[in-house]
């Protein structure tokens, strides 16, 4: 153009950065000026939409999370635990048992005498035999716990109903008075027509090498529907008496060790006692346990997918209803010199905004969800969290909000590039 | 209305005399446009074709106001859009400032459109979302203007047009009269050599439309103006009126 020289000089990069920022901070300021004031009914329900879409995607994907990290039987409210290390086993057969940790009964006591631990307990799961005078044997999974008069919890059951403290351990020489009580799930009582007081026998395989004939064990207690009701056939047990039944007295095994205080204090207790085994902190749920797990995977893949396409659909519709609205502001923008890829970036960074604005409410409202299902779950079908919330689901929420936005927003800016801008500013 | 003078708003580096001098800031000549000529791929051979323009010859001076008068259809809104290079007519040369817009691409259009002319709509256009500020501001945002410098230049065109007080408002907050003053400043951001205004007054009372008029009219001292409209009062303040009927240039006065 005849007067493109008499510009004053400047460096092409430095402008095309500047008229970029110049670009999206318009867009910025329009798009907070519209949530806010002008148009706050179309950009609130999208930002709904998409918020509505990924709190389910949290939420689901948190019920995974807690699907993945164990069921029923592992259901505590220990602030740490530690089990033995998978990749340290040599074992190649799947589901036969698992490695256990070793000396368990007396490094425990020793952790508990560490500052900051309230108490710490192994826990063994046997299998067993139990049956009631009067009915058929049924199989029950006992499991082995040294309790300590504290209201705690350890795989869905109550432990206070149980005489505080291991006599039968007798500081490893296993040969202290047996207290001989259970505490029985519902569903463990409902199968063995059980209730409080009642004489049970027990049968498993190292009962025999334990010698003396079958043991015999009183129900102490039934836990209620909303402490116990998980559905599994389980029982609690003081652990010295199971290690003997079972024979894993030879050893001190258990397959955890669960322990209760400061989390700090708790873990590095833990991690001294145990070098080399796995320390996990309560609410330190580690999301890879999703890829292990084939149900929780599935879970959370299908709501991925589910997410996306649903996420991805509410926000082309409501976005291209928005730039279809919106015609004239574009027309007035190319009037005023703005070309293509401006005006589409402007659209484009428009939809970028509100799903990540949908993605952030999505979150919040996705991890109060999970707050819910928890409550929801604790006060009638089960103990404890059935769904977890982890900090890496707020990077996957918005992850998939984006994506979901690059899947939708060709839409908008089909609509937007298709605008005629003399229709327009000659309306 | 404002007392200060807009024609203090053009920039500095700009203010050369060869700038000053009455050459011609606009040229159309043989300029023919059908509307449905130029459809898309799809649409059939044998389309039906409006003519809005025929064979119209028309030189804008620096430092003029030039008036379009004539009945509805009659090309005005056309020529504007010619000029402003918002359509390619269908025959015909267009040159602004001796650049021929018919040879240009879409991209260089539009830059050429953002540099060297300033837009003002009958019914204002501005954006709903921004403020007066923002409105008046947004050319220069393309122009990659660092943001300090926008806002200075909006609130100083602002300032110049009355406004100075509004410059926060949104354009719902604002009357028909203010917007249309927003309008011209944003018109003005860009410091064009040219401006065209399509029915400027049509949405204002008299009086206020006066106002608007006046300042076009300072604009108009040092800019070539084109000025679309219906009405007696708007096309007084032209120094020439050129009436369009059926798309020809009819009379010029």
């Amino acid at each position: 153009m005849s007067d493109e020289a008499a510009d004053p000089p400047v460096d092409a990069e430095p402008r095309r950065r500047t008229r970029w920022r110049g670009v999206i901070g318009l867009t910025l300021s329009r798009w907070w000026r519209r949530a806010t004031r002008t148009t706050r009914g179309r950009i609130t329900s999208t930002v709904a939409a998409v918020a509505l879409t990924i709190a389910f995607l949290v939420v689901v994907t948190g019920v995974a999370l807690a699907l993945a990290d164990g069921g029923m039987a592992t259901a505590d409210d220990a602030d740490v635990r530690i089990t033995p290390e998978e990749s340290g086993t040599l074992s190649s057969v799947d589901g036969v048992e698992g490695p256990r940790l070793g000396a368990t009964n007396e490094r425990a006591a020793a952790i508990r005498s560490r500052d900051g631990v309230e108490h710490a307990s192994p826990v063994l799961v046997e299998t067993a035999r139990l049956e009631s005078t009067d009915g058929d044997p049924r199989t029950v999974r006992l499991i082995g716990f040294v309790p300590d008069g504290e209201s705690r919890t350890v795989a869905g059951l109550p432990t206070t109903a149980l005489e505080p403290g291991d006599p039968h351990y007798a500081n490893g020489s296993y040969d202290g008075p047996r207290n001989r009580e259970l505490v029985l799930s519902p569903t463990a009582a409902e199968r063995l027509d059980a209730t409080a007081g009642d004489e049970l026998s027990v049968s498993m395989g190292g009962a025999e090498r334990a010698g003396g004939g079958t043991p015999s064990v009183t129900v102490t207690a039934v836990a209620d529907g909303g402490a116990g009701g998980s559905g599994a056939p389980i029982a609690l047990v003081h652990l010295s008496e199971l290690q003997s039944f079972s024979g894993a007295e030879t050893g001190e095994l258990a397959d955890r060790l669960l322990l209760w205080g400061e989390a700090d204090a708790a873990r590095s207790a833990a991690t001294d006692a145990y070098p080399a085994a796995a320390v996990e902190v309560a609410g330190g749920t580690d999301p890879s346990t999703l890829f292990e797990d084939g149900l929780a995977f599935a879970t959370s893949v299908i709501a991925l997918l589910v997410g996306v396409t649903v996420c991805a659909s509410f926000v082309a519709t409501t976005m291209g209803m928005t730039v279809d609205e919106d015609r004239r502001t574009l027309a007035v923008l190319e009037s005023v010199g703005f070309p293509t890829r401006s005006r589409l970036a402007v659209v484009a960074v428009s939809t970028g905004i509100t799903t990540v604005v949908g993605s952030i409410v999505g979150i919040g409202l996705g991890a109060a969800g999970i707050v819910a299902v928890n409550a929801v779950a604790g006060a009638t079908v089960a103990p404890g969290t059935v769904a977890h919330f982890h900090p890496v689901f707020v990077p996957y929420a918005i992850g998939v909000a984006l994506v979901a936005g690059l899947v939708a927003v060709p839409y908008p800016l089909a609509v937007a590039a298709r605008t005629a801008v003399l229709e327009e500013v000659a309306r | 209305m404002s007392k200060q003078s807009v024609r203090g708003s053009r920039s500095s580096a700009r203010d050369r005399a060869d700038e000053r001098e009455s050459a011609t800031a606009v040229r159309l000549e043989g300029v023919t446009h059908e509307y449905g000529s130029t459809g898309g791929r799809f649409r059939s051979g044998d389309e039906r074709t409006v003519t809005a323009l025929r064979d119209v010859a028309l030189d804008v001076p620096t430092g003029s106001i030039v008036g379009l008068e004539g009945p509805s259809g009659s090309g005005k809104s056309t020529v504007l859009h010619a000029v402003a290079g918002l359509l390619v007519p269908t025959a015909g040369s267009v040159e602004l400032r001796g650049t021929d817009i018919a040879a240009l691409s879409d991209a260089e259009r539009t830059r050429l459109r953002r540099r060297h002319v300033g837009i003002v709509f009958q019914r204002f256009h501005l954006l709903p979302s921004l403020s007066a500020r923002a409105n008046v501001a947004l050319p220069l945002v393309q122009s990659g203007v660092p943001r300090a410098a926008r806002r200075d230049r909006a609130t100083t065109l602002l300032e110049a047009v009355g406004l100075g007080d509004r410059t926060t408002h949104l354009p719902s907050e604002l009357s028909g009269g203010e917007r249309q003053r927003v309008a011209i400043a944003r018109a003005l951001s860009t410091d064009p050599d040219v401006i065209v205004a399509d029915e400027p007054t049509g949405e204002l009372d008299t009086a206020t439309g006066q106002d608007v008029l006046e300042l076009l009219t300072d604009v108009g001292r040092e800019r070539a103006v084109l000025v679309a409209s219906h009405d007696e009062a708007t096309l007084a303040v032209a120094d020439r009126v050129v009436t369009l009927c059926d798309g020809r240039v009819d009379d010029v006065r």
